[in-house]
This record gives C-alpha cells, sequence and structure tokens, in this order.
C-alpha cells in the first residue's frame, strides 16, 4: 500500500505504448523481450507461454508467462507485468494494453487500471454480448485505488490491490495480492480489510468505510456461471468467466498514453488484437458512460433507461442472470433468485425479472414490500439493498462497504420514472 | 503487514498437500509439528480422534488452527485451508469455540468433509464477520458438513448451491436469543442442489427458515430439530422430497411446502412430510417476505405446492391450526393480475393452485386455541364468531383448506380457465393447468387421528373457506365467489373425504450410497408408513 502521484508516473509511462502503437516493428528495446517483435500487433514482441513449468523466481525480461500458466507466486512482481514493479497502474509489460470499461462496476469509490496481456501470435475473438473470447495465456490485471478525492482521480490516489486473472489451459484462475508495503503487492488468499480509509466524493464529503480485499475464494461468487444441474447424475461444474470486457463496456474512446484517443475496439481490432468485429460498426452493442460526473436531472428518459440497465447489468447481473446469451442450462450464481438484470434483458416482457411487484424470496425486510415498486423508489427493496451496509441485506455481496451515492441516484431515478404497476399503490 | 511470514506460519500442518500453495509461499519450516510430517506412511492413515457423533478422524487431515484457544479469530486459517483443495479432502476445525470475521466460500469441492469435533464442541461464531452467509458452498460434489455449530451468521448460516450431494449432520446453526427480525436468514440452505442429505441438524433462531432446501431435487431431511424459527424447515420449489422423523417446535410454522413465483425452478412436486413431531408452533413470525405471512401457531402449511403427502405425524399444541392447505390466491388475491405479475412465471410452470395434496393418519390434538395472523384474520374472525357455515363460535379449524383455487378453476372460463393459455408447451406437458379439478388433482383427508379426549372431539375441525363446487358457490355483486366458511368434526368426513395414491419415495445418491427410505432407512419404521 502507498501512495503515490498518478500524474507524474503517467508522464513517465508512454515509451512502451509509442513503440506498441506505432506501427515500428524492431523497435524492441525497452521493457520488451529478448525476441524481436513479430508484425505490427499490439502484442507483438510480448512473448508467450512455453507450456513448461513455470518458476517465481525466474528472470524474464518480459512477462513471466510460464509462472503465470501454472505458479501461485508470492508476489506480484514475480510475473513481471509492469515496467516498474512498484507501480501497476501504468507502464505495462511489453503487449500489455489498457483498457477502461464506459460503465463499471462500484467498487468503494476506487480507480481502476485494467490492462490485458495477450500472448503473442493470439488474439481475442469478438463476441457480441457475452464477455470476449480470450486466448489461453490471457492475463487481466486489475488494480484498485482510493483517490483522495473522487473528483480528482489520477491525482493523490492510495493503491490497494492488484487482482489478476489469468487463462490458463484449465480455464480462468483469479490472485489477489495485497499492496502490503510500496515495494510489492504479496498474495492475499484470505483477503485483506483496510479499515477507516477515507475520500472526499464528488459533492465534497468525507466518507470513512472499511475496505475489504476480497479472498481468493470469493472471486468466484460473481466470477462464475453455475450449471442448473438437470439431475441426480449431473455432475457438471461452474465456469469461470470474466465480467467487464464484453463489447457494449469497451465500445468506448480511451486515452492512451501516447495522447491517442480511440475507440477500445477498434483499436484491438488494428492494432490485431481482436478478430471478428462487425465491419457494420454501428451493429456493435453500447453501454453508455456512466460514472460519478453524470447529471441525472440532464439526463432524457432514454439516456436515464439506459444508464441504470448498464449499471444494473455491470453491479448486478454477473450473479443475476439466466438464460438469454449464456451456455444453455447455466445461469448467474444468483440465477436461481428471481431477480434477472441483464442488459440485454426485455422489460416489457417481464417486468417481474427486475423485481417489479416481486415479493423477496429469501429474506426480505419489513417496510419493503416488493423488490421494486415503480413511482416508490423509498419502499423498494432492491434500492434499500444498494444502499445499505448491513451484511444481512446488502448488494452486491461483495466489495462494497459503502453507499455509491451516484449510482443509487441513478437507480432511484429510474424506479420514479418506471411505468406504473400493479403494486404502485401499494403502502 | 507482511503476508509472508503470516502464510507461513499459517501452513502448519503439511499434510495441506496442495502444492500449488506451498508452491507460491515456500517452504513452511514447521513440518513435523505434533510429530506430524505430513507425509504419508506406509500404514494409512492413523485415527487420531473421534467425534461426538462417532465420525473419525484421521490424521492425514488438514488441521485448521489446531493450537487455537476459545476465543481465537481462526478467519484467516480457514479462509487458506479451505481455499484449492485436493479431492476428497477432510478439513477438521478445532475444539471450542471461534470468531470467524469473514464470510467462507468455498468453490467446486470434490469430495470435501468439514468437520469439528461435535456439534457442541466446536462452535464458529459470525457474530462480528464481515460477510453474510456464513458458509456458502458453490459447486462441486459429495460435500459433507459435520459437528460443529455455526452461530450468529449476518445472513445465512450454510447455504450450498449448485452442489451434487450435499450432506450435512450433526450440525447446528444458531441465533442466540429471542427470535427477532435482524437474527439471520436460513439456518441450513442447500439452493439449487441434487442430492440433498439433511439428518440430524439443530437449527435455532432463523428470522426465516431454520432448514430450507430451495429449487433442488431428491432430498432427504430426517432426524433434525428445528426449534423457535420463524419456518422450521421449509421445502420450496423443489421435487422429490422427503422430510421425516423431524421435530418442529416453537417456531411460527413447523414445517412449509412452497412454490412460490419468479424462481428459476418454477415448481416442486412430490413432497412427502411423515412421521413428524409438529407441536407448539406459536412463535410471533418476525419474517419478512412471504414467509413473513405465515400465522404464527401453524404447524404445517402447504403453499401453491402440488403432489404433497403428509402422514402419520403429531401436529399438537399449534395455536392457530394444524395444517393449512392454501392457494397462492390467500397471499395475492388480484386475481386479474395475475397475467401482469406473473405470467412468464406461470408460462413456465408455477401455478397459484394447489393440487393434489393427501393428509392420512396424523394424530392431530389441541390445536387452534388461539388464531391469529394478519393473512387469515377474516377467516379467524368468521369462525370464531357466527359468520361461518355452523352459525356459532366454533373452534378454529385444525385442517384448514382455502378452496379458492379449486373453485376458479372448477368455474372454467367464469374463473381462471383462462390462464391455461398462459402455460409454456413444457409446463403443459408437465400436467400444468388450470382445468376443472380431476380426482387426481383433489385435496384429501381421511384417517386423521383426533388426539382430543373424547368429549372434546369438536374441537378438531376441518374448515373450507370457500366450497370448491360451482353449484354451491355464490357470488357478489360483482360476479366474484364469497368465502362461505365451511365447517364440520374432522371425525365426520364431511369435507376433504377422498383418497390418493401414494407418492413415491425420495433417493439421495450420496457418494455412490443411497440414503433414504429406498437405501439405508429401508428397515426404519417412519418408512414402513
Amino acid at each position: 500500500m502507498r501512495n503515490n502521484n498518478k500524474t507524474a508516473v503517467a508522464i513517465l509511462a508512454t515509451s512502451l505504448f509509442l513503440a506498441a502503437c506505432g506501427g515500428g516493428d524492431g523497435d524492441g528495446d525497452g521493457t520488451g523481450g529478448t525476441l524481436p517483435p513479430v508484425g505490427s500487433a499490439l502484442n507483438a514482441g510480448a512473448g508467450s507461454p512455453t507450456g513448461a513449468q513455470g518458476s517465481c523466481s525466474a528472470t524474464t525480461s518480459g512477462v513471466n508467462w510460464d509462472a503465470l500458466m501454472t505458479e501461485v507466486c508470492p508476489k506480484l512482481s514475480d510475473y513481471n507485468l509492469f515496467a516498474n514493479a512498484t507501480d501497476p497502474t501504468a507502464a505495462p509489460t511489453r503487449g500489455g494494453v489498457p483498457y477502461d470499461l464506459s460503465t463499471a462496476l462500484f467498487s468503494d469509490y476506487t480507480s481502476k487500471y485494467r490492462f490485458i496481456f495477450v500472448p503473442e501470435g493470439k488474439t481475442v475473438s469478438y463476441n457480441p454480448s457475452e464477455v470476449l473470447d480470450f486466448p489461453v495465456g490471457t492475463v487481466i490485471t486489475k488494480t484498485f485505488a482510493l483517490p483522495a478525492n473522487t473528483a480528482m482521480r489520477g491525482g493523490e490516489e492510495l493503491v490497494i490491490e492488484t487482482r489478476l486473472l489469468i487463462h490458463r489451459t484449465d480455464g480462468w484462475f483469479a490472485l489477489p495480492y495485497y499492496w502490503s508495503s510500496d515495494s510489492d503487492a504479496t498474495l492475499a488468499i484470505a483477503g485483506k480489510r483496510l479499515a477507516n480509509l477515507t475520500t472526499i466524493n464528488n459533492q465534497g464529503q468525507q466518507i470513512t468505510f472499511d475496505y475489504s480485499v476480497p479472498k481468493a475464494a470469493d472471486c468466484n461468487s460473481c466470477h462464475s456461471i453455475v450449471p442448473d444441474l438437470a439431475g441426480p447424475d449431473d455432475d457438471r461444474e461452474q465456469i469461470f468467466l470474466p465480467i467487464g470486457p464484453k463489447a457494449r463496456y469497451l465500445n468506448t474512446d480511451y486515452a492512451y498514453a501516447d495522447g491517442t484517443v480511440y475507440n477500445q475496439l477498434q483499436y484491438w481490432a488494428e492494432g490485431d488484437l481482436l478478430t471478428g468485429l462487425p465491419s457494420d460498426f454501428q451493429s456493435v452493442e453500447q453501454a453508455p458512460v456512466f460514472d460519478d460526473q453524470v447529471s441525472i436531472p440532464s439526463l432524457s428518459a432514454d439516456e436515464l433507461n439506459d444508464a441504470a440497465r448498464a449499471y444494473l447489468d455491470i453491479n448486478c447481473a454477473h450473479c443475476h442472470r439466466a438464460g438469454l446469451t449464456l451456455p444453455v442450462d447455466y445461469a448467474g450464481p444468483a440465477g436461481s433468485s428471481g431477480v434477472q438484470l441483464e442488459y440485454g434483458r426485455d422489460y416489457a416482457t417481464d417486468p417481474g425479472a427486475f423485481g417489479v411487484c416481486k415479493t423477496p424470496v429469501a429474506g426480505g425486510k419489513d417496510g419493503y414490500p416488493f423488490d421494486v415498486i415503480p413511482g416508490n423508489p423509498d419502499d423498494s427493496y432492491l434500492l434499500f439493498r444498494m444502499t445499505t451496509v448491513d451484511n444481512r441485506h446488502k448488494m452486491p455481496e461483495l466489495a462494497r462497504n459503502t453507499e455509491h451515492q451516484e449510482g443509487t441516484a441513478l437507480i432511484r431515478s429510474w424506479i420514479d420514472n418506471l411505468p406504473a404497476a400493479g403494486c404502485s399503490t401499494a403502502p | 503487514m507482511r503476508h509472508r511470514t503470516k502464510l507461513s506460519k499459517l501452513f502448519t500442518v503439511s499434510a495441506l498437500a496442495s502444492g500449488l500453495l506451498l508452491a507460491g509461499c515456500g517452504d513452511d519450516g514447521e513440518d513435523g509439528k505434533d510429530g506430524k510430517d505430513g507425509v504419508a506412511g506406509n500404514a494409512g492413515p492413523a485415527v487420531v480422534a473421534s467425534t461426538t457423533s462417532g465420525f473419525t478422524i484421521t490424521d492425514d487431515a488438514i488441521f485448521v488452527a489446531p493450537n487455537a484457544v476459545d476465543g481465537d479469530d481462526i478467519t484467516e486459517a480457514l479462509s487458506l485451508a479451505l481455499f484449492d483443495l485436493p479431492e476428497d479432502a477432510l478439513v477438521v476445525l478445532p475444539r471450542g469455540r471461534f470468531t470467524v470475521t469473514e464470510g467462507i466460500i468455498v468453490n467446486s469441492a470434490r469430495g470435501l468433509t468439514v468437520t469439528g469435533y461435535g456439534i457442541n464442541e466446536t462452535i464458529l461464531d459470525f457474530s462480528t464477520s464481515n460477510g453474510d452467509d456464513a458458509f456458502r458452498f458453490q459447486g462441486g460434489n459429495g460435500i459433507t458438513v459435520r459437528d460443529l455449530g455455526v452461530y450468529e451468521a449476518p445472513k445465512n448460516g450454510i447455504k450450498t448451491t449448485n452442489v451434487n450431494g450435499i450432506h450435512i449432520t450433526h450440525t447446528a446453526t444458531v441465533w442466540e436469543g429471542p427470535l427477532e427480525s435482524d437474527n439471520g436468514a436460513y439456518g441450513l440452505y442447500p439452493l439449487k442442489s441434487q442430492n440433498v442429505l439433511m439428518e440430524n441438524n439443530y437449527a435455532y433462531g432463523s428470522a426465516d427458515a431454520g432448514i430450507y432446501v430451495g429449487q433442488s431435487e431428491n432430498i432427504v431431511v430426517r432426524n433434525n430439530t428445528a426449534k423457535n424459527n420463524v419456518a422450521g424447515i421449509e421445502i420450496e420449489n423443489s421435487s422429490m422430497a422427503d422430510v421425516y422423523n423431524n421435530i418442529a417446535v416453537g417456531n411460527s410454522g413447523g414445517i412449509l411446502s412452497f412454490d412460490l413465483p419468479g424462481l428459476e425452478k418454477a415448481y416442486g412436486s412430490n413432497v412427502r412430510i411423515f412421521n413428524n413431531q409438529i407441536y407448539a408452533n406459536n412463535a410471533d413470525n418476525v419474517g419478512a417476505g412471504v414467509v413473513g405471512a405465515v400465522p404464527p401457531g401453524t404447524g404445517v402449511i402447504i403453499l401453491a405446492a402440488s403432489d404433497v403427502e403428509i402422514y402419520n405425524n403429531q401436529i399438537t399444541d399449534n395455536d392457530t391450526t394444524a395444517v393449512a392447505i392454501t392457494s397462492y390466491f390467500l397471499i395475492d388475491e388480484d386475481v386479474a393480475g395475475y397475467l401482469v405479475s406473473y405470467g412468464a412465471t406461470m408460462a413456465d410452470g408455477w401455478s397459484p393452485t394447489v393440487k393434489n395434496v393427501y393428509l392420512h393418519n396424523n394424530t392431530i390434538a389441541r390445536n387452534g386455541s388461539a388464531p391469529r395472523g394478519a393473512l387469515l384474520a377474516p377467516i379467524v374472525a368468521g369462525y370464531t364468531s357466527s359468520m361461518n357455515s355452523s352459525g356459532m363460535s366454533q373452534t378454529f379449524p385444525a385442517i384448514l383448506y382455502d378452496g379458492i383455487g379449486e373453485l376458479l378453476s372448477n368455474l372454467g372460463a367464469r374463473g381462471i380457465g383462462g390462464f391455461n393459455a398462459l402455460v409454456g408447451p413444457e409446463a403443459a406437458a408437465d400436467g400444468v393447468n388450470y382445468d376443472p379439478y380431476s380426482p387426481g388433482d383433489l385435496i384429501c383427508a381421511n384417517s386423521n387421528i383426533n388426539g382430543n379426549p373424547a368429549p372434546e372431539y369438536d374441537e378438531v375441525n376441518t374448515g373450507l373457506v370457500y366450497p370448491v363446487d360451482p353449484a354451491t358457490a355464490t357470488f357478489d355483486g360483482n360476479g366474484n365467489p364469497e368465502a362461505q366458511l365451511l365447517i364440520d368434526q374432522m371425525v365426520n368426513n364431511t369435507y376433504l373425504n377422498c383418497t390418493q395414491p401414494r407418492l413415491a419415495p425420495a433417493v439421495v445418491n450420496f457418494r455412490n450410497t443411497i440414503y433414504g427410505c429406498t437405501g439405508d432407512d429401508l428397515a426404519d419404521a417412519a418408512c414402513a408408513l
């Protein structure tokens, strides 16, 4: 854990991307591997897993792919994912590409720094609605840093944790690393709880809360789809998946370190990292940008609905999903709950799936007769659950220890503006 | 705050033979502690201890915080031990009462056994936990939890989701003190699971259901005690379930069989509730949601569930009623609104009606002395005043059937026959319909025993809120059926006088052993009833 000044670091972080994105070949210095880069792909020169047993103590000039594929290393730096091992927020080792999501999961107001590392010679395949199809060897890093002031992200921030998603030959694997010192992050299988962190939100209020670094075992709570066991002999297992990097959330501009501002999907496609992107780019699904700067009262009715649906999707639908574009007979971990909040679900067909006039099944709370009461957010259990930090009721279950005021304001407004339903006049 | 040292210190038991973690964390430096070097010897594992239920613990087990003393926080050791387990692992929790400050999640475990030293010997106190569920087992198969107690979970006690093969035995989930709304939700909570065996457990103080099986199939719940919960034992949207030899006492409702709308598994079937002792379930209902509507003082309640057999139970001393059998129309009476509110789930086969419930050979005594609950308020008022079919105040029915779903079905197009258009093809093929009730759909009660002393026979009554025969139905000015509050002594067999075929026993296959009335309990007296 340490403080750093992101602005200064960002200036230092450009060289790699200039090399990687400029289409140059043979510009193999910097932090790249000893292999000469092949072609102009974004991951040219990144290297790739050899298939051999890895070692956490191996010295590699590029990403320590073999360790990523086989080892649980005690220190984040063992994997050599960042040019500066003390800074996971910038300057990935050769081949790493930063990305952002247009609407993101709320994680206690932290800033998130995401990078994707795809082995050299491999590409990501497009998927219109599910997470993109990442080849074996892919590594995703996400670093969580709490800004001193949410209105000034990238300024003074407390770097707390870095999570890895690694696509191994037997499936995705997740590891949490906690920045226990300024110099490195250490494996935190059992998680970590940090008391009394503070930030100042966009309204200028100081917020204090406990932050929890999830346990390794917690990752599956959100990152899996589970089989709908079809009978006594059905032994299918849950499948671990990334959540955020779906086309609709990547379909937005990103300001790359070299100053290029470009749509991420097109950037990946033109950088030979992504295949199958439709030539009719207008057909690619796009979730709106929602962040703490968005003025909710200024949104049109359609924009409000779209923003709320994207927010519910990215914050809830990794668990609260069933059917639609999932593999047959799989659902999210809360697929059985009766509330399904996917971006692609048609509201008019089944408002009950959004909790409208639905009596809570498991639990519930006196004074909140239905999950969603159109026109009455105050008595809607769904909004209460997104607001409270009481463990008995709070949603999402993990990684939220304070209210996302901007997010709940959005959902409040959405519920207020839903068409009246049978329970709307309920006391 | 250097994790490296903490990690190595925690891996005191080298039998945690996860090469993965050991590789990650380096040599723990403590091999050989307590004379165990973790390398399997040639003689095979030796027995080192036995739990109070007689389960043997061998030296090849993974011992979590073996040297912990009462009051210690064992969260980190527990989290580490239950991450990335080898197949068929035996994980042993220490003897004593310990604090756990996070929810413990176990993923895709295969053949795992988690044991303490006994239901009262190993107690994990989650009262200061920052998590929600105490334990959650997600995915996996052949998982056993035994010989421990989980206290004061912020939300659910032990939840298992999408597990094929879950055996919970000699395990307690407890919220101490009075039953209050902020006690936890479910105690023992298998959800979307197959081959569920729950036995010899103790569930106390849940503000929802003490033992709850939801959206699961092939279930045996036996020899448990559920006390002082809102719902004692609840089987919800589940199929092939046997609930027998249990004690349900001091709950608001003793044993529940529910089908609730809007769930992925839209409806259950074939639930047998037999040879249970269901008495004095008179706690105030502090619950929320649908379970919050259960009238305090209810022995058994069947809500919108079909194919249920209730037999040879002792159902006594419940203040409101022994057995309530009701459609969902008692919860939501807005019949015209069902299309909008429940159309999608009705397409999947959920139905507000209740069909084929067979109640026989139960001993029923001393129920109905103080009926109450907002759900039944007008019904209670009618039966306990002269406003019922007998024209005089009656002891509230020990067997209460709402009848409205059956009447509306029997009314055809004038009733809910139109709901047939909502039923999807798969559900229709499975027999879901809104036709007039056929003989196989009927609610039947016979051969039940009035356990009251002879002069008080008239205190065990059967009541029908609505007549089920359109010919005797009456209608208000809006054409809606009127409640008639029919009542007569149970022994007269005036109402519900029919029989149904017996239901099939549930079969649980847990790690290739068959449990239940076709398996290990083949010779049990209850299974011969």
